[in-house]
């Protein structure tokens, strides 16, 4: 029996302002089977890595889109190429490797070979040995290639897509995002390595979190306490034209600690007498003209690329079911950073990360939200910072993109999937 | 002493339908006819551990059956994927119905 009080926070009946989304798109496996053809699978472009990730002919790494395990080649013309990671003869991998260097791509279980870009080139056995056994007569090479992704690079984020009738990726993504993706991506960079993160939650809840600029200074209090991101800071929240995407930015020397403790009162998170033994962890550089210190663009599905301080990264999300999800983090810099430069970013890599000294919150805030969840059918959220519409905000205190997140997903999944 | 080999006999090697052969101190080699023609390169493909004479013959293209790579019976050159390294190939002579080969120097 449902009580009143249980039904509460599901009902419709007085329309206010705020967006509700019923829990259970974070439980139920129906809703992510959906996700995978719907979003990942449809009018969709996933990132899949960095072309500097891939730079000489034959270079390969084997990533995801959303499930789907991929494979991202660059061949000897020097075009990116991505295509399923699934052997057309009989589903094995074809590559096991996360990375690597190879003239072709060879499955092991019976050295079916493809090229670069995925064609089937080498079948053992074709015409049989001594004339017993062989493929039949009819069989034709050019129609057992792996499955082929649409590819685009735009500044060096190679994206891929299942879909031939979505929009091109530039289009997709829209000027604000291409702009900023161009603002960090404004010469060669060089990969600094990998982080992986298995996150016990589900991948939304991750999307929420990083279109969110509400909870960056209340839960993040190494961020707030040292100044680095405060919503007293300059900054803005903006969304391109589909409300898919999500720009957050700020300028930390936009703040005065006096203006901030007047602000925060005396919050949980806010003390500005916590000192660091060693500071050197937040002396950075001012690398660019606007001041900017922290970016993070949010690009649905699957992708965040950041500037926090001087930590540039794109971190990745793969889905593993509807409670599980793995983020990578691919920390970069530039080509022609100096050994100091390269110092900074490798110390200020400790602020990101599943350990880092900002960034961890963001994994256990994902998973104290599914472990609440559990079971959950009919109960939903509230969301209304801001004045609960997908709108843009010229500051910080606002859930306009996680609105225009679940807006964009609502027409692409929906929310009214019959309970299974 | 000569160092010319005896095979077997040309009017055993049909067309499409090459023979394995061996003679002492030499790799194992096949024999081909393409069109009348008699042609002698070494059997063990040099990519897998096949020999070409359980292959298909097309006309002057012989494709190892391990992994479908092929070669250039008259020049041994590698052809198809995944062969890359050309197979040794032997200038032949018919010695009273019989294929010759001259053994290389240096061969054991």
């Amino acid at each position: 029996m449902v009580t009143a009080q249980q039904t509460d926070n599901v009902k419709q009946d007085t329309p206010a302002a705020g967006c509700r989304v019923p829990y259970r798109v974070f439980t139920d496996r129906q809703y992510y089977e959906r996700e995978q053809e719907n979003i990942f699978k449809g009018e969709c472009w996933s990132f899949v890595g960095l072309e500097a990730e891939v730079p000489q002919a034959g270079d390969f790494k084997s990533t995801f889109v959303g499930e789907t395990p991929v494979i991202l080649t660059r061949d000897s013309d020097g075009g990116v190429h991505v295509v399923v990671n699934r052997c057309a003869h009989r589903g094995a991998l074809v590559c096991r490797e996360m990375r690597g260097n190879r003239p072709s791509l060879e499955c092991v279980y019976h050295q079916w070979a493809y090229d670069l870009k995925g064609n089937l080139i080498g079948v053992p056995f074709r015409r049989g040995l001594k004339g017993q056994g062989g493929m039949p007569g009819d069989f034709d090479m050019s129609q057992h290639n792996l499955r082929k992704l649409r590819a685009e690079s735009v500044g060096g984020l190679v994206f891929a897509s299942f879909s031939e009738t979505v929009e091109s990726c530039r289009d997709f993504l829209g000027p604000i995002v291409v702009e900023q993706i161009e603002r960090i991506m404004c010469k060669p960079i060089t990969i600094l390595g990998d982080q992986r993160q298995r996150i016990f939650g589900n991948w939304k809840l991750y999307a929420e979190n990083t279109r969110d600029p509400y909870h960056a200074s209340l839960l993040h209090l190494f961020h707030n306490t040292f100044g680095l991101y405060r919503s007293t800071q300059t900054g803005k929240a903006l969304m391109d034209a589909n409300k898919r995407h999500s720009l957050l930015y700020s300028i930390a020397a936009s703040n005065d600690d006096a203006a901030d403790k007047q602000a925060y009162g005396d919050s949980r998170s806010f003390d500005t007498e916590f000192k660091l033994q060693d500071m050197s962890l937040l002396k950075g550089r001012q690398e660019f003209a606007d001041n900017v210190t922290l970016v993070i663009l949010t690009v649905y599905p699957n992708l965040v690329l950041q500037q926090i301080q001087n930590t540039l990264a794109v971190r990745q999300t793969v889905t593993y079911g509807p409670d599980e999800f793995e983020l990578v983090w691919t920390h970069f810099g530039y080509e022609d950073d100096d050994a100091e430069m390269q110092a900074i970013r490798l110390k200020q890599a400790n602020l990101i990360g599943p350990a880092g000294l900002i960034s961890m919150e963001d994994g256990e805030a994902v998973e104290i939200v599914q472990n609440a969840i559990v079971g959950e059918a009919r109960a939903t959220s509230y969301i209304a910072m801001g004045g609960g519409q997908a709108d843009d905000a010229d500051h910080l205190v606002t859930e306009g993109a996680i609105i225009g997140f679940w807006d964009n997903y609502r027409e692409m999944v929906g929310f009214d999937l019959e309970p299974t | 002493m000569s160092n010319k080999l005896r095979l077997c006999e040309a009017a055993s090697v049909k067309d499409g339908e090459p023979v394995a052969a061996f003679a002492e101190g030499m790799p194992a080699l096949a024999v081909y006819n393409v069109d009348g023609e008699i042609f002698v390169t070494d059997n063990l493909c040099t990519h897998g551990n096949a020999m070409l004479t359980d292959g298909y013959q097309d006309g002057d293209i012989i494709e190892c059956p391990f992994h479908g790579g092929s070669f250039d019976i008259k020049t041994g050159a590698a052809k198809a994927f995944p062969c890359q390294v050309a197979i040794v190939s032997y200038p032949v002579e018919i010695d009273d119905g019989w294929v010759c080969i001259t053994k290389p120097e240096g061969a054991a």
